[in-house]
């Protein structure tokens, strides 16, 4: 089974496998995978134990496949891990910064450790610190660091370098709300804005919907899905409605529309209608409809859209396939 | 979750000033791997880190140069004939400060990468695990040769001042350089090996002490007492080749370097205390290679 995500810009996508496998003994980490990852941001999303950062350190050359092929920008992992490392950036999931340096100057270091030269990588190290957001701290030691500031230096570190292709293994580990926003946000720009290829692993589904153009999901080392973020959430017909006012008038309107043959259901203060039957399908007959029961209730119409599934329906679906 | 795109540029917190890419030149792995070794050697002096971290080496070389420059001021001022230590010998006098260098300062380059797990980012870079492992030790191998070369050059340079034949004194300098080389990796292998096992700062400067330090003691000891009380010559000389210092002690005594050992170590034992020296390297080398291959695999 192939299946190919991303815009593929070029005749060689950014990551490619080849019935990728690799078992510790009796444990089956990642079992005949074969991918293709493109361009933009790429979600890679299982649970803990999927083998996702498994996947990632074979693609570095830091663990050898039991079986299969991988090439990285081209490059085949097993002869060329060198080159590939030298392309790549990678933000581990794991706490990884010694405390007593400045992330200033670590990540300096670290960019020359990538073949920078001293000025360059000065000047890549203040750039890429701006960009993730260090400011003033920088300059601190980094085991003064909070969980977000932290991950913001893992991140510089990886962009260090300026690569092609940089894997993030769970970036918003440990992040509050609107640091993970903030992360997400900083994530989709490396992908859209900076042109760095993204590989990010995530076990929380709906972040990943939110930023990655691609989803590749993993189950058990098992490829379950690959495909474009935007197959995932648009299978359904079905329509999301809101009105002005509390559950009472939300279940006036749900009651409503369920006379004029529409199934509704109750979902938060909003009204869910599942696909509508063939007679109000056409030409959005449907949503004039909700309009014009709305109008006659006199209920005032805040939100009418579709309903986006959501990722883990795909899991669900996995689930009960298997 | 749906809606956090709802919250555009939270101000402040991530610029938004444009992504510059990088054009420049990226260097080869030898490069890398020079950059690796000359930021190992400073760190060992604790240069480029805090300031506290300077002060155990520095305290430690200036206590083994002070010996070497009262014994330079004695011969300038009194004219002696000849140094009253040889260069081979100073080195040997001073194995403790040169030990406790060791202990402290292989945690620096072995521990503190694998403690913290930022292996993990050298090793995602060009270099591999095997030259990461023998760029580290290099450079503490390099930062103990400094450690015991500059009082034997001081020594040297006060003996020229006071005029010593200048041909004996280059010969016997240039053996005790050649020897302190052999003990550098000696030391720095066997304290590197010891502090990437060992992750705990603590436990890595004990484990050292115990290997650089005590075992040397016990085995002076037992060389003593199988020469004088166990009148076994051989026994005395074969005790030797189970510590460092005691290899580069015998082969000072066997090169003619001025050390004086329990008993003289000649004909067959010369190349055996050679090659066990330079098994011993080896040996932690392929010990450091496998330490670092494991870590970078999980």
């Amino acid at each position: 089974m192939t299946v190919v995500t991303g815009e593929l810009t070029g005749p060689l996508p950014v990551i490619s496998t080849a019935g990728l496998t690799k078992h510790y003994g009796t444990v089956h980490a990642l079992t005949d995978l074969t991918v293709d990852v493109g361009d933009g941001v790429t979600g890679l999303v299982g649970a803990n134990g999927a083998g996702k950062s498994t996947l990632i350190k074979i693609l570095l050359g830091l663990l050898e496949p039991t079986a299969g092929h991988a090439h990285v920008l081209g490059h085949d992992i097993e002869e060329h891990s060198q080159e590939i490392r030298r392309l790549v950036g990678y933000m581990p999931e794991h706490d990884c910064l010694p405390p007593d340096v400045s992330a200033s100057d670590f990540v300096v270091h670290m960019a020359r450790m990538s073949g920078l030269g001293a000025s360059a990588a000065r000047e890549r190290a203040a750039d890429v610190l701006r960009h993730v957001g260090l400011d003033e701290e920088r300059y601190r030691p980094m085991g003064g660091y909070s969980t977000g500031m932290k991950q913001r230096a893992k991140l510089a570190q990886a962009l260090a370098h300026d690569p092609r292709l940089v894997f993030l293994d769970e970036p918003t580990n440990g992040l509050d709300p609107a640091a993970r926003t903030d992360m997400l946000r900083l994530v989709q720009r490396i992908g859209n804005d900076f042109g760095i290829a993204v590989l990010v692993t995530s076990h929380l589904l709906g972040e990943l919907e939110q930023v990655s153009d691609h989803v590749i999901v993993l189950d058990g080392g098992h490829l379950l899905r690959s495909s474009a973020t935007g197959e995932f959430l648009e299978r359904t017909g079905s329509l999301l409605v809101e009105v002005v006012g509390t559950e009472t008038e939300r279940d006036r309107l749900g009651e409503a529309l369920a006379r004029h043959g529409l199934t509704c259901r109750p979902r938060g203060t909003m009204v869910a209608v599942d696909p509508p039957p063939p007679g109000l399908a056409e030409g959005g007959a449907a949503h004039d409809l909700i309009r014009d029961v709305a109008a006659e209730l006199g209920l005032g119409l805040m939100r009418l859209q579709p309903d986006r599934r959501h990722l883990e329906d795909v899991f669900l679906e996995g689930g009960t396939r298997a | 979750m749906p809606d956090q795109a709802a919250t555009p540029g939270r101000p402040g917190v991530i610029h938004d000033l444009g992504y510059r890419h990088f054009e420049g030149v990226r260097e080869g792995t030898a490069t890398i791997a020079r950059t690796l070794f000359v930021t190992g050697l400073r760190h060992a002096y604790g240069l480029g880190r805090s300031g506290k971290s300077k002060v155990m080496p520095f305290v430690l070389l200036a206590m083994s140069l002070l010996p070497a420059a009262i014994v330079v001021g004695v011969v300038v001022l009194t004219g002696l004939g000849s140094l009253p230590v040889s260069y081979a010998d100073y080195t040997n006098q001073t194995q403790l400060l040169v030990s406790l260098f060791a202990a402290s300062q292989a945690p620096v380059l072995f521990s503190r990468d694998l403690r913290h797990r930022s292996i993990v980012l050298y090793l995602a870079r060009p270099l591999s695990s095997p030259v990461f492992a023998l760029m580290r030790w290099l450079s503490l191998t390099v930062a103990m040769f400094v450690f015991t070369a500059v009082p034997t050059v001081l020594l040297f340079a006060g003996a020229m001042l006071a005029g010593l034949d200048k041909s004996d004194q280059t010969s016997a300098v240039l053996k005790a350089l050649t020897l302190q080389v052999l003990l550098a990796a000696m030391l720095a292998g066997v304290s590197g090996l010891i502090s990437s096992v060992s992750l705990r700062r603590g436990f890595a400067v004990v484990g050292s002490v115990m290997a650089l330090i005590v075992l040397t003691g016990v085995v002076t000891v037992m060389q003593n007492i199988a020469y004088y009380d166990g009148d076994s010559e051989s026994v005395s000389v074969g005790v030797g080749l189970l510590s460092p210092w005691s290899l580069h002690n015998g082969l000072g005594n066997a090169w003619d370097a001025g050390i004086d050992t329990p008993a003289p170590v000649d004909g067959a034992w010369v190349p055996a205390y050679a090659i066990v020296a330079l098994l011993l390297v080896a040996g932690c080398l392929l010990g450091l290679v496998a330490r670092f291959r494991k870590v970078a695999s999980r």
